[in-house]
């Protein structure tokens, strides 16, 4: 099939009309895989409410890059982001009981991060350097301002993970290529990812396993630094 | 970890895990591996989708977890306490209802009469005589303590089946028909 062969071209294509796979789930209304109405998020959040430490720490390694983005465009200073990320998760989770579940975790997280930085600048009788609307948290594109304070380290690193990156993908095999693709970058669910790949469910949640894992032994030790 | 656990998390990542496979997954005994593996894919989404590098990524999860574990510690989780609370409740109160039924039922059982002599020379006597109720509420009312040494071993097999059926009426209602239970007990004048 066209939209097979497409995928299994490895290429790292970031738009839907690219690959044309999206064409062939019309009802799917371009499901991103960034979305942030989430059900694992409420799930999780179910979890929290009822006691579970372990369910908030993988909501904050879930959101913490974002945050910290959205604090970075109020705070400019890097250990002060942190420690206003922190602030904002430790707020999140003191209030968790609050949220109602009317908007996205992700967006009710987002005015939490943004008030927690302009009471911050407030305390110190500082006039917000930068604004955000929280009606902008779910098209924000969190990483813009982390990246651009990136020291040359950083970026010679991030092009060698963005090469290891598609070789790990292109190395994959096809059938596990095609799955991950069209969940990665396609944003398909597995069931719409099933009805195109001609098999069942638990398949292609295997499958898309499966390249997850590969990948991830792949790039191996380059994942493992952080900054803490 | 096992790979259905993180073929549940790769789920997880991906929105498409059941409730089932998720609390089976918080439920694993050692989370921070689930942790850790969550934080790599997630890595991998953000390298993919963000172009970050992980290096670039602000790791705030470890202190999180220290200052909430330092909060829990110090004071009662305003989120979490709820079911770590009502544990410890129960047992003190199940100590105090059984202590209750002990004191009123197994008094009025061997027929104690307060005014006249103290607990203890109540029960070591053997005078189990039948009382209007009433009366017998009216007298073991003033109880304070119960000495339970001196006992002759008919008190004891009593005080045993007492016990026995209470653990195990206690058991049906989840400790919240105990005092009803005692009181019973003493209505009736024993078994």
């Amino acid at each position: 099939m066209n939209h097979q062969k497409l995928v299994s071209a490895g290429k790292l294509a970031t738009k839907p009309e690219l690959t044309g796979i999206s064409s062939m789930a019309p009802d799917n209304e371009k499901k991103q895989a960034d979305q942030p109405d989430s059900q694992t998020d409420l799930q999780l959040v179910r979890k929290v409410r009822n006691g579970d430490r372990a369910a908030f720490d993988l909501l904050v390694v879930k959101y913490q890059s974002r945050v910290a983005s959205i604090i970075s465009r109020y705070v400019y200073d890097s250990q002060e982001v942190m420690d206003l990320t922190q602030e904002a998760f430790i707020k999140a989770y003191r209030a968790i009981d609050r949220f109602r579940g009317d908007s996205a975790f992700y967006t009710w997280l987002y005015r939490i991060a943004v008030n927690t930085a302009k009471n911050h600048l407030e305390s110190r009788s500082r006039r917000p350097q930068g604004s955000a609307d929280s009606a902008e948290a779910e098209n924000f594109d969190g990483g813009r301002r982390l990246r651009d304070v990136a020291s040359p380290e950083r970026l010679l690193q991030r092009d060698q993970l963005q090469k290891e990156l598609s070789n790990a993908i292109a190395n994959l095999p096809e059938e596990l290529r095609s799955a991950f693709l069209l969940r990665e970058y396609d944003g398909l669910s597995y069931e719409d990812i099933a009805r195109i790949l001609e098999c069942p469910i638990g398949t292609v949640r295997s499958r898309i396993f499966r390249a997850r894992d590969a990948v991830d032994k792949h790039l191996g030790p380059l994942l493992n630094h952080s900054v803490t | 970890m096992d790979d259905r656990l993180r073929e549940t998390l790769s789920a997880m990542m991906d929105d498409e895990a059941d409730e089932l496979s998720v609390r089976r997954l918080l439920s694993h005994e050692n989370q921070a591996d689930v942790c850790a593996q969550w934080q790599r894919w997630q890595g991998v989404h953000d390298l993919m989708h963000r172009g970050h590098s992980p290096a670039e990524v602000i790791d705030v999860s470890a202190a999180v977890r220290e200052e909430l574990d330092g909060r829990a510690r110090s004071q009662a989780p305003e989120v979490s306490g709820y079911r770590e609370l009502r544990r410890p409740w129960q047992w003190p109160a199940a100590v105090a209802m059984v202590a209750t039924a002990l004191l009123v039922g197994f008094g009025a059982g061997t027929g104690w009469d307060s005014g006249a002599a103290s607990p203890a020379d109540a029960m070591a006597s053997n005078s189990v005589t039948a009382k209007p109720v009433n009366e017998k509420l009216d007298k073991v009312a003033p109880v304070q303590e119960v000495a339970l040494h001196g006992l002759d071993e008919k008190q004891w097999e009593h005080m045993s089946r007492y016990l026995l059926e209470h653990a195990q009426h206690n058991s049906v209602g989840a400790g919240q028909g105990s005092v009803g239970y005692a009181r019973l007990v003493s209505a009736s004048g024993g078994y």
